[in-house]
């Protein structure tokens, strides 16, 4: 809700009095953030749009034909919903619970959390997948060998849409965590408490009034989560097609590989995924915008503490311990475990016996790796950085404010997260090819490239982060005769740090990942470590791949711990 | 209160859905200003006449030995570098620009990506009139595709005319080539198990053992016209077709295929590049491709002039050296070299090039039928 800004009288005559008016900074913050996520958003959806609806002849529905057409294509959708729902149900409830419990309950072992919530999202795709078949294949699966003796032969089968899913989703999970961790930062506990107070079950203030006062942020993950499952493709690719099992992300790479790439079917698929995704945001705008319900940061001052557990914090200890070895020890073990052989193989006294650190020392004679390191710091602490404090504004028109057109900023900065990343790159080529200023070529192309694609998780984590702030705090501030961007930056950003740290975390890690776009736009000089990744994968060194995983994992733990350190001393602090 | 905000909102509205706008109308311009984004037509990049760096091609290439050396290495050293686009892996061009470097005071700029990647790009850039790199080195399938575009350079010389025909295309030069041939987990087949010929990965007793890759429909097109042209029907080719797809395990990426394989995922893959399995067994690995199941179907990777090179002398040195003293530096990364000088250790096997030409002109129709056989052995419509 926006209230009279003692800077701009309302004075309707003249030109200086509208000048005046026009160039409060206000106005021009408004007017950049809106220019720049909307050019963003149009530059690769414009290309995508034309591409998939015009060829040479005109207007075509061709793509559609192409890409829809396929015999299989029930089951493909089928098999895809399947997937994307299974790994998104998945990832948001042990996302939610690992986040619960670890921002309200004094449950043991809080610093395996930190690990076990972040490790997942560094490992690259490729690699926690192979781990996972080197763990749970029928085949050769060291679980299954494990487990042999009580359950007999090939008892996991990660082969299967239920083992893509269970891969996918704890992949995915810390997308969740991030959200949830800080939604329930944000929240008041006397609402808790006073449920508790009144005779209500734990699991019923759970159910009842925990979970209510979060559906911003879960409804927000639930979009991420499914739209993200139906695009993956490393997945997939390496888990579902053994057996034959095809997702719609393989459609794509198969109309992509032809030359010229059929963009129009690739546009026709993307475009089937922009309708989901348009509904899932008006969903989510619905759920969030219709009362004060989701408010729980308000101008009562209070301090999250943690609940006690009680009988059942050794029970929880016990569930986190298993969960931090599933999904972090175990894979992580066997990337350490193949970083230090000459070739993969089971575990026997042989393999020990062939262990060095050659590969490590490998990855320090690869002549561009400083740069590389250092390219993709700089991209991913700057992509984050550009894109929080654009979302922070962003998010504050499409809750707030009463700008007409404002959901069109929401839409808009959602539209990439449907373009594959071929076609941003380009569209992002495309354009920059032929700007008069030199940008193709350069780092900043790749800068560009990152903002877009990441901005839409960086309006989810903002808008959902705005939705718990009472606008009564804002109104205050500004009846205490506070400017809008005093304000802003004195009384909002504070309060929505706890989600702008946890979406540039997330930015910063999956920052390191990004291939498809940026294979395309670098340039020499401009190597980043996604490319050296996919070079050694390439080089079939696959040994060297694992010790480069074990390296990032390394690197960005530390940055990760570094940033949270800094941000819990902006933020909201626990007890 | 209540009554102000509408008022004032709608005020604070005005310019940002103006700014909404600008950006909008600024995208449209920006991308408007080069007609259609994805048009396809390729567009002359040379409109009148031969280009600066055409003409000195055309001059150099009538030149021979040292005489074409003495012309080049000079010319090349003066304009310094070097653009290079490539596919080729990096442990291999790594070891390539080295070398070139230390003969010749040329800086090497390099851009390395898939084969795919490397077609986008120069397309793309030429489109825009760009003049990014000089040279070229990828697979057969995306030179073609370059050369169509009409963005390659004639080359000719000694060196080219000892590459064999099916590496001697209009546009581009064979520098080396890939090798498909099936390969085994050694623990898990026994030499007298080993696959003897491609009719044998039809054998029943593979099924669920044999692995079979994603996108080597060329692999496919080309043993196909290889079994029709020893007289076999569309129908027996198609059953043998089936007979490897039937519990074939499918993979994504040669690599990958490689590591599975040695892990004893599955025991046979079926195409894998011979460099990438003798890599994994020079290292130790169980892993055997050898004797060559033969046919052994060879995938050319060639070299193309750019017409728009900035530094066409330097391109024409890079060119002539890859193809002579390149060539033994590809031997020793493993690879198979387009021109064999001295003693041959392929002397006596059968090898027959990808069907570039097939493939560039029914390419889509192989990759949806090789995408029908993996996908579930199911019938194929014979033509």
């Amino acid at each position: 809700m926006i209230t009279a800004s003692p800077t701009a009288p309302a004075r309707e005559r003249a030109m200086p009095g509208w000048l005046r008016r026009v160039a409060t900074p206000k106005t021009l913050i408004i007017v950049v953030v809106a220019g720049l996520i909307g050019y963003l958003a149009l530059v690769p959806l414009y290309y995508l749009i034309w591409g998939t609806f015009f060829d040479a002849n005109g207007f075509t529905m061709g793509g559609f034909a192409r890409a829809y057409g396929d015999p299989r294509v029930g089951g493909m959708i089928g098999n895809s919903l399947w997937f994307a729902i299974g790994a998104a149900v998945l990832s948001l409830a042990v996302g939610t619970a690992l986040a619960y419990l670890n921002v309200r309950t004094d449950v043991p072992f809080k610093g395996l959390f930190f690990a076990a919530s972040i490790i997942p999202l560094i490992i690259p795709g490729i690699l926690y997948t192979i781990a996972w078949i080197f763990l749970a294949s029928p085949d050769i699966g060291l679980l299954n060998k494990v487990i042999e003796p009580i359950f007999g032969p090939g008892f996991f089968d990660v082969f299967t849409v239920w083992g893509m899913v269970w891969v996918e989703g704890l992949h995915l999970s810390p997308i969740v965590f991030l959200l949830m961790v800080a939604a329930f930062r944000s929240m008041d506990p006397s609402l808790e408490e006073s449920a508790l107070m009144s005779g209500a079950s734990r699991w019923q203030v759970f159910r009842r009034v925990t979970m209510p006062l979060t559906r911003p942020a879960i409804v927000a993950a639930v979009l991420i989560m499914v739209v993200r499952s139906l695009e993956s493709f490393e997945v997939p690719a390496l888990l579902g097609l053994q057996n034959g099992i095809y997702v719609f992300t393989s459609r794509i790479y198969f109309v992509l590989r032809t030359y010229p790439p059929d963009l129009a079917a690739a546009g026709a698929l993307a475009v089937g995924l922009l309708v989901l995704a348009v509904i899932g945001v008006a969903i989510s705008n619905l759920v969030g915008r219709s009362s004060k319900n989701y408010q729980t940061v308000t101008g009562k001052g209070f301090r999250p503490r943690p609940m006690e557990l009680g009988k059942w914090r050794p029970v929880m200890g016990g569930a986190i311990v298993v969960y931090f070895f599933l999904t972090v020890v175990g894979p992580l073990l066997v990337l350490l475990y193949t970083s230090l052989l000459k070739f993969y193989q089971a575990p026997s006294t042989e393999a020990f016996a062939s262990m060095s650190l050659d590969n490590y020392s490998e990855l320090f004679h690869i002549s561009a790796a400083t740069t590389a390191l250092k390219n993709s710091l700089l991209l991913g602490v700057g992509s984050a950085t550009l894109v929080m404090a654009l979302m922070a504004v962003g998010a504050w028109m499409v809750v707030r404010s009463r700008i007409p057109g404002r959901q069109l900023v929401d839409y808009f900065s959602f539209t990439p997260l449907v373009v594959p990343g071929l076609v941003l790159g380009l569209a992002l080529s495309f354009v920059y090819l032929r700007s008069p200023v030199p940008i193709y070529g350069t780092i900043f192309i790749l800068l560009i490239a990152y903002c877009t694609r990441y901005m839409p998780y960086g309006m989810r984590y903002a808008v959902t982060s705005m939705h718990q702030i009472s606008s009564e705090l804002e109104e205050s501030a500004q009846v205490s005769g506070a400017s809008w961007w005093q304000t802003f930056r004195r009384v909002l950003l504070p309060l929505l740090s706890p989600g702008l740290l946890a979406g540039w975390i997330y930015i910063l890690v999956v920052s390191f990942r990004e291939l498809s776009s940026s294979i395309l736009l670098y340039s020499p000089g401009n190597e980043v470590l996604s490319i050296l990744i996919f070079e050694q994968y390439e080089n079939g060194q696959f040994t060297v791949l694992a010790a480069l995983g074990v390296v990032m994992v390394l690197t960005l733990a530390v940055l990760v711990v570094i940033a949270y350190k800094l941000g819990a001393k902006v933020g909201l602090r626990q007890d | 209160m209540n009554t102000a905000p509408p008022l004032l909102a709608r005020r604070a509205g005005g310019p940002a859905k103006r700014a909404v706008a600008t950006g909008s109308a600024l995208v449209l311009l920006l991308a408007g200003c080069g007609g259609s984004p994805t048009a396809t037509a390729p567009q002359a990049t040379t409109a009148g006449g031969p280009t600066a760096a055409e003409k000195l091609y055309a001059e150099v290439n009538g030149m021979t030995g040292q005489q074409r050396r003495d012309k080049l290495v000079p010319l090349a050293e003066k304009e310094g570098t070097l653009d290079l686009y490539t596919s080729m892996t990096s442990d291999v061009v790594d070891v390539v620009i080295k070398a070139f470097e230390d003969q010749y005071n040329v800086t090497v700029n390099l851009y390395r990506a898939g084969s795919e990647t490397v077609l986008q790009r120069v397309v793309q850039e030429q489109k825009a009139h760009y003049q990014g790199n000089d040279v070229v080195e990828t697979n057969a399938t995306e030179l073609f595709d370059l050369n169509t575009e009409g963005v390659l350079a004639t080359y000719d010389g000694e060196r080219r005319r000892m590459v064999p025909e099916a590496g001697r295309q209009e546009g581009w030069t064979a520098t080396r080539f890939n090798l498909f041939a099936p390969s085994w987990n050694t623990k898990l087949v026994t030499p007298e198990q080993a696959p003897k010929t491609w009719e044998d990965l039809a054998d029943p007793k593979w099924d669920g053992k044999l692995s079979m890759e994603l996108s080597d429909s060329d692999w496919y097109l080309t043993l196909y016209g290889y079994w029709k042209k020893q007289g076999k029907t569309d129908d027996e080719i198609n059953k043998i077709f089936e007979g490897m797809a039937k519990g074939a395990k499918v993979v994504k990426g040669h690599t990958v295929q490689g590591q599975l394989l040695s892990a004893g995922q599955f025991a046979v893959a079926a195409s894998n590049y011979s460099y990438i399995v003798g890599q994994a067994k020079a290292k130790g690995a169980p892993v055997d491709y050898l004797p060559y199941v033969e046919p052994v179907i060879a995938r050319p990777n060639g070299i193309g002039l750019m017409k728009t090179a900035k530094h066409p002398a330097a391109a024409m040195l890079f060119t002539d050296w890859l193809l002579q003293e390149g060539q033994a530096l590809l031997v020793k990364q493993g690879l198979t070299p387009a021109i064999v000088e001295g003693d041959d250790p392929l002397k006596d096997v059968e090898i027959i090039p990808i069907d570039v030409e097939e493939l560039t002109k029914n390419g889509d129709e192989w990759n949806k039928r090789y995408d029908q056989v993996i996908s579930n052995g199911e019938q194929v419509d014979g033509n």
